[in-house]
């Protein structure tokens, strides 16, 4: 099966990759032919050490030299022998990489035209000459340069005026020239849909009836906006998106076992502290890549600030780690994990996808092997794949200096209580023993204090029996309150006391962190990427392509004098960071964008390479990253340039003709309707029925499987592997859904039904279904039968007509007032659900016996049950 | 429903689609639509990204026999000397000691005495295949039934031998078989699951939810428990309160909120979508419904498996159920005897006979009904669990307190239908019985096995996982035992 995929996915690779050629005389070696060579022969046929047959493929003019059996050009493509084994099927060798008849077809053109040229080739066969000027000129290599706002007369919101320009000249362009007046953007939004896109796309919540209501009043979306972006609920929100991004988890995953990180809420807390703060990005970024190498503190000793930037690095902790526990083969599982983190880099901040590299050049984006393993190399002194350390011992103890003074002055004082308290129970049992004693004869005394004296153990026989003929004689720590029951409490009381003592030292608390050992590891090329075959070592460095066009951003040096450690990272943040690196601001920007219009500028936002989408609207995206860099790289900036606009104001598109000639609202000329995620279905239904628990931060809410192997919020009680009593969750269930576990091998199962994803490693964009088992969990659960009925009951406790209950009910759940007509439908529907209730014995009105929820209150519930099901409520407009 | 009826017309006409209702499948619909909404989203250049997955069929690369497996999971270990194997040598040393070495679960309760089978064995069938008496159903039924002999998996105690034949390793937190021929075929369901888990109303086998959990795999491919009790199927059945007319009239309200949204929404795929989800779930409940309802099934067929007689009713209601599932497309159906119903540590000699009871007549009549229905040939039938027991007593207490120990070298189990050879008995453990010897059937083999019959190959179906292909038999050797082959 995944050999026919491979087949598909290979099929369709080629048919879209294969820009093809207008016409056959078109066809040039640059554009259409190399990447041919470079997908499908290159590996063997030139970048091996060992090139096979002899042959390079690579250059033209080592096709013309030829390999062991001579020149692979000849005047026909018949007599070539490159033609004839591509067309044979002899080559590439294997089922499932063969030509496509296209690709064939434009090979043989090339060798019909001459098999040219189009310019020299390089004379001496370098790295970079391998990346053609066609792969240089890649648009998302190019500098961003501001572009100047269109309409600038207009004063128009920058967003809107480079969207009217594109919808403009797609008009003038557009043949049925009376049709051309349906490309403009769509009026905007009423004053509720507004309010509640608004609070969902920058809380994740929906706007109760008095935020409504204020919005409304206010009439200045501008100044809600600066509002909304001022909470706590923001930043708890949008951290989810980077969270994603960064492959966040609560779990080691890699193995079975699924290992609990117990401190990786830490960085979570810290994502979303920085979202709220508004952290400059690019301080953000430096700060994730190398905070360790900004500390200035001893690690044993860290300040408070050093402990953030600490706490931020937990961002190269993420990828899935093994290596705490079984693996099959432990130097595999260590080399997986740092795979794993180059891929979550580079997908999250530099829109490329460099893991192909990792065996072999990249197929399709100028990413050679090498300089995989030079990217590689920023991260070795940190990870260090030979000196490893596993999760246990990356962790940074948090106790400063004073602390662990104070916890060992304190724990000094509880060893004293203790001492002192062996030494008055030795007292207590001589002297209740003296009391035993005082009761016998005399001529036994000196004996049985002998013996006494002995341990139990090595008493003689003549002692035991001593102590077998007076019982009473065996006083022992163990029995000395059938004694003397004050003496007993005493020492009860000062164990308790030492007890006392020592939970007062300070909480040592631990951070999931990435740090330097102090050692400089070498980096070698794998080849085929196995760690078994060392080859070429290899000094660090950004990507090739990208250091070609942009040749102001900074380099990685080998070790930077003036830090401690090897400034590698910090180095690679600088390089990121730079105004000039063509990648990171763009692919920043395209998220935040996809965020609010749930598809990008870029409809790839973790693959800004050649097999990555073009963007739609190429000067937007550079105006918005320049003015993002410019702003001082503030997301917050960005929000209130998108949110004001009309474009993601306006209301979705309502025209044939659009629909007929842009069916993927490419150009956005209505705003787009979006499911809600996961996290935001359940949150909303928690606000609504008016249980949310918004305690912020701290570790995670457990969750535990049920007796059906459901995923729910809970602590785990198992009696002998079996689930036991139920424990209180007090409240702690409500709380909002980036605060509960995120167990890989545990995803909650009504965050899982709707499509929240399990990270391995990452997440670049959530995928949102409408699969059957999301009707089924609306329709039957538990969860949301429970949900429903607590909003059942907010509404009988805030309404006391019926007809208040319903549009109470629109307005929590839809943000909007019933119109006349659903009032009635739903005031029908109630008549009649009441009636069905009572048929039903335990919803019968009885006086002695009332029935615990009645038929009224339980209609209600399913009322507000269809509510949360239906699509008004689960999709935002 | 437009989007309905267009999909409906692309929809792969299968047999299975023929015999079930003709409604389309809920799994199907959703996946397909999502599919096509992926398609639009991305016409242009090709997604190199992550997978998405679904549950439409799949076509193998090579030609399958099977397309449906209904499993017997008898876990605990049932006693193959007692049962499938017999060893005349036993006799000869009944009561004396075991001469060679023996590997011993249990040391304390150990004893070296051989114990010879209290159940007589004989030739059965035109095959002449030799049961015990303890089975005489099966015994109806040895010209149907590949018996293997020469079963192992070599791993000491039940979870670790449970995982080895459930999941391919014995390693915790894999994907489970059912999971993995969901992942590899689809669906064929209409209005079902693909996977169902059929539990006991005892307690659930050992390792509990970890015999039907999709493991690493996408949470799509997952058993869906069916319960012993009502409600059989979790989230699928409504609570009793809202059951019935309390419902479907809450759903005519959700529609007709629906179609006053969509009417301010036209041409939105999404929502439509939705709306048809719900309306498939709704048939999904009514499917599921009268899949296990068995009053639709005639008196004749329902004493077949037992129905009706105390010591079988439970059982055969299972395993019926378990046929109508297939029937109506169900991929792989599992079904569980209690926690521990065949670990025989002690009084084997009066409780292997009630365990046998339990299950010989409803398992026999199961095969006997699907080859009456023409299912048996294209549906694999297995038999059996995680281990075998010992030649020699455990707990030597007496006569009603003695037992056997765990055996986890040599066991036997059967299989039948969907492209086994029938009426065959394959490989041989030693003369005690301890452990396997000629044609030694190891876990991985009989996956592999298996897997060839549903036209997949063990070694390329396969999931990306922490950069690895990961498979069922995971760098196991697994071989295609050709002999177990029809």
């Amino acid at each position: 099966m995944s050999y026919l995929r491979t087949i598909i996915c290979f099929a369709t690779l080629a048919n879209l990759l294969t820009v093809a050629p207008s016409s056959a005389d078109d066809i040039r070696f640059e554009s259409h032919v190399r990447k041919i060579f470079k997908k499908h022969c290159w590996q063997c046929h030139g970048e091996e050490d060992e090139v096979q047959a002899g042959l390079d493929l690579r250059l033209v003019r080592f096709m013309r030299a030829g390999g062991d059996s001579g020149t692979v050009i000849a005047e026909t493509p018949e007599e070539s022998l490159l033609y004839q084994r591509l067309r044979d099927g002899e080559m590439p060798p294997g089922e499932t990489a063969k030509l496509t008849t296209e690709e064939l077809e434009i090979v043989q053109q090339w060798i019909v035209q001459g098999a040219e040229t189009l310019r020299p080739e390089p004379e001496v066969v370098t790295e970079a000459a391998f990346i053609s000027d066609e792969e240089r000129s890649h648009w998302s290599f190019q500098p961003i340069q501001r572009p100047a706002v269109p309409y600038s007369e207009r004063q128009l919101n920058p967003v809107d005026a480079f969207i009217r320009r594109r919808l403009e000249k797609v008009a003038s362009q557009h043949e049925q020239v009376e049709e051309r007046t349906e490309f403009v953007l769509s009026p905007q939004a009423s004053a509720p849909t507004l309010a509640r896109r608004l609070y969902l796309s920058l809380h994740g919540l929906p706007p109760t009836p008095k935020q409504i209501e204020s919005f409304i009043s206010v009439a200045d979306p501008g100044r809600v906006i600066d509002e909304l972006l001022e909470s706590p609920r923001y930043g708890e929100f949008w951290a989810q998106h980077w969270l994603d991004t960064a492959g966040y988890a609560d779990s080691e995953g890699y193995n079975d076992a699924d290992t609990i990180r117990s401190d990786a809420w830490r960085y979570r807390d810290y994502v979303i502290r920085c979202f709220n703060e508004d952290r400059a990005f690019d301080r953000f970024i430096t700060e994730q890549l190398a905070g360790d190498e900004l500390v200035t503190s001893p690690l044993n000793n860290l300040s408070a600030t050093d402990a953030e930037l600490l706490t931020a690095t937990g961002f190269l902790r993420m990828a899935p780690d093994g290596t705490g526990g079984a693996v099959p083969d432990a130097m595999v599982a260590r080399n997986d994990t740092i795979a794993d983190t180059l891929k979550i880099v580079s997908s999250s901040l530099m829109g490329l996808t460099v893991g192909c590299a990792q065996c072999h050049d990249h197929r399709y984006d100028p990413v050679s092997q090498a300089d995989y393993y030079r990217f590689r190399a920023i991260f070795d002194p940190a990870f260090d794949w030979q000196q490893w350390r596993t999760p246990v011992k990356r962790r940074v103890s948090l106790y400063t200096d004073a602390e662990r003074k104070q916890a060992a002055e304190i724990e000094a004082e509880a060893v004293a209580i203790e001492k002192d308290r062996v030494k008055k129970q030795q007292e207590y049992i001589k002297a209740t023993f003296e009391k035993q004693l005082a009761k016998l004869p005399a001529e036994i005394h000196e004996q049985a204090r002998k013996a006494h004296q002995t341990a139990a153990a090595k008493r003689t026989p003549e002692q035991k029996s001593l102590f077998q003929k007076h019982p009473s004689l065996n006083v022992t720590a163990g029995s000395l309150y059938l004694y003397d029951k004050p003496a007993s409490d005493r020492l009860a009381e000062m164990a308790e006391e030492a007890k006392k003592v020592r939970a007062t030292k300070p909480k040592e608390n631990y951070v999931r962190a990435l740090t330097e050992n102090g050692r400089l590891p070498k980096t070698h090329l794998f080849f085929r990427g196995n760690h078994d075959q060392p080859r070429q070592e290899l000094a660090p460095a950004g990507l090739t392509v990208v250091s070609l066009s942009a040749q102001s951003i900074p380099d990685i040096p080998v070790k930077d004098e003036d830090l401690a450690s090897s400034g590698r990272r910090l180095a690679l943040a600088r390089r990121l960071t730079s105004p000039d690196y063509p990648l990171t601001a763009r692919v920043i920007v395209n998220r935040i964008w996809m965020h609010h219009f749930g598809r990008g500028l870029v409809r790839t936002p973790a693959d800004f390479g050649v097999l990555g989408s073009e963007p739609s609207h190429p000067q937007l995206l550079d105006w918005l990253a320049a003015e993002f860099m410019e702003s001082g790289w503030s997301i917050k900036h960005l929000h209130r340039l998108i949110l004001t606009s009309q474009a993601w104001q306006q209301t979705p598109r309502d025209s044939d003709v659009l629909d007929r000639v842009d069916p993927e609202n490419a150009l956005y000329a209505g705003a787009a309707i979006q499911r809600m995620d996961a996290e935001v279905v359940r949150d909303s239904m928690l606000q609504i029925c008016g249980k949310l628990n918004l305690k912020a931060g701290g570790p995670p809410v457990p969750v535990m499987a049920d007796r059906v192997g459901r995923f729910v919020v809970g602590q785990e009680n198992l009696n002998a592997g079996r689930p036991g009593k139920k424990i209180e969750m007090n409240g702690e269930e409500f709380r909002r859904s980036i605060y509960i576990q995120a167990r890989r091998s545990r995803p909650l199962s009504v965050l899982a039904t709707f499509d929240r994803p399990v990270m391995s490693p990452n997440c670049d964009r959530r995928r949102p279904s409408t699969a059957s088992t999301q009707s089924l969990l609306m329709m039957n659960s538990d969860l949301v039968v429970e949900y429903s009925r607590h909003l059942a009951d907010r509404l009988a406790k805030e309404q006391s007509t019926r007809d208040g209950q319903i549009r109470r009910a629109w307005e929590l759940v839809y943000c909007r007032t019933p119109e006349e007509s659903e009032l009635q439908l739903a005031q029908r529907f109630l008549d009649e659900q009441i009636a069905l209730f009572i048929e039903q014995p335990q919803y019968q009105p009885d006086t002695k016996n009332p029935p615990k929820r009645s038929a009224e209150l339980e209609s209600l519930s399913v009322f507000c049950q269809m509510l949360f099901s239906s699509n008004e409520f689960l999709y935002v407009d | 429903m437009k989007v309905e009826s267009d999909l409906m017309h692309n929809s792969p006409g299968t047999r299975r689609h023929l015999l079930a209702s003709g409604a389309m499948s809920m799994g199907t619909l959703a996946a397909a639509w999502f599919a096509e909404q992926e398609a639009i989203a991305d016409t242009k250049k090709p997604a190199l990204e992550r997978q998405t997955f679904d549950t439409l069929p799949k076509q193998t690369e090579k030609r399958a026999s099977a397309d449906a497996m209904i499993s017997l999971w008898m876990q605990g270990g049932p006693s193959h000397h007692d049962m499938f194997d017999p060893k005349p040598l036993l006799e000869k040393y009944d009561g004396k000691p075991f001469p060679g070495e023996i590997k011993y679960d249990n040391a304390a309760q150990a004893s070296s005495k051989v114990f010879a089978s209290p159940w007589k064995f004989q030739k059965r069938g035109q095959c002449g295949m030799e049961l015990s008496e303890l089975i005489p159903h099966t015994a109806g039924i040895a010209d149907e039934i590949c018996l293997i002999r020469s079963m192992r998996t070599g791993v000491n105690n039940h979870g670790q031998s449970i995982r080895a034949l459930q999941s391919g390793r014995v390693v915790e937190g894999r994907p489970s078989l059912g999971s993995w021929l969901t992942y590899g075929l689809g669906s064929e369901a209409d209005s079902l699951p693909a996977f169902m888990a059929l539990i006991d109303p005892g307690q659930l086998p050992v390792l509990g939810v970890e015999n039907w959990s999709n493991g690493w795999l996408p949470s799509i491919y997952q058993g869906t428990v069916v319960r012993p009790t009502e409600p059989r199927i979790l989230d699928l059945t409504p609570p009793a309160h809202l059951k019935g007319r309390v419902q479907k009239r809450a759903l005519e309200f959700l529609e007709q909120l629906n179609a006053r949204h969509i009417a301010d929404h036209p041409g939105q795929l999404d929502l439509q979508a939705r709306i048809a989800s719900y309306q498939l779930a709704a048939r999904m409940q009514t499917a599921a419904t009268e899949a296990l309802d068995l009053s639709r099934e005639t008196k004749a067929t329902q004493s077949m498996y037992g129905i009706g007689n105390p010591a079988t009713t439970e059982y055969g209601s299972r395993c019926l159920i378990a046929r109508r599932l297939i029937e109506r497309g169900v991929r792989f159906v599992q079904v569980y005897t209690a926690n521990q119903l065949w670990d025989s540590h002690g009084s084997i000699v009066g409780n292997l006979p009630k365990a046998c009871q339990k299950v010989d007549q409803p398992s026999a009549a199961l095969v006997k009904d699907l080859k009456q229905r023409g299912l048996l040939d294209s549906t694999v039938v297995h038999w059996g669990g995680e281990m075998g027991r010992l030649p020699v007593i455990q707990n030597d207490a007496g006569y009603n307190k003695i037992g056997r120990d765990h055996n986890t070298y040599g066991f036997s189990m059967w299989v039948a239908g969907g492209g086994f050879r029938a009426g065959h008995v394959h490989g041989t453990t030693d003369e005690w019985g301890h452990k396997a010897q000629d044609d030694v059937v190891n876990h991985f083999d009989y996956h592999a096995t298996l897997l060839h019959l549903f036209g997949l190959d063990h070694e390329s179906l396969t999931f990306r996982r922490s950069n690895q292909d990961k498979t069922l038999t995971d760098g196991q050797p697994g071989k295609v035992v050709e002999q177990l082959l029809a």
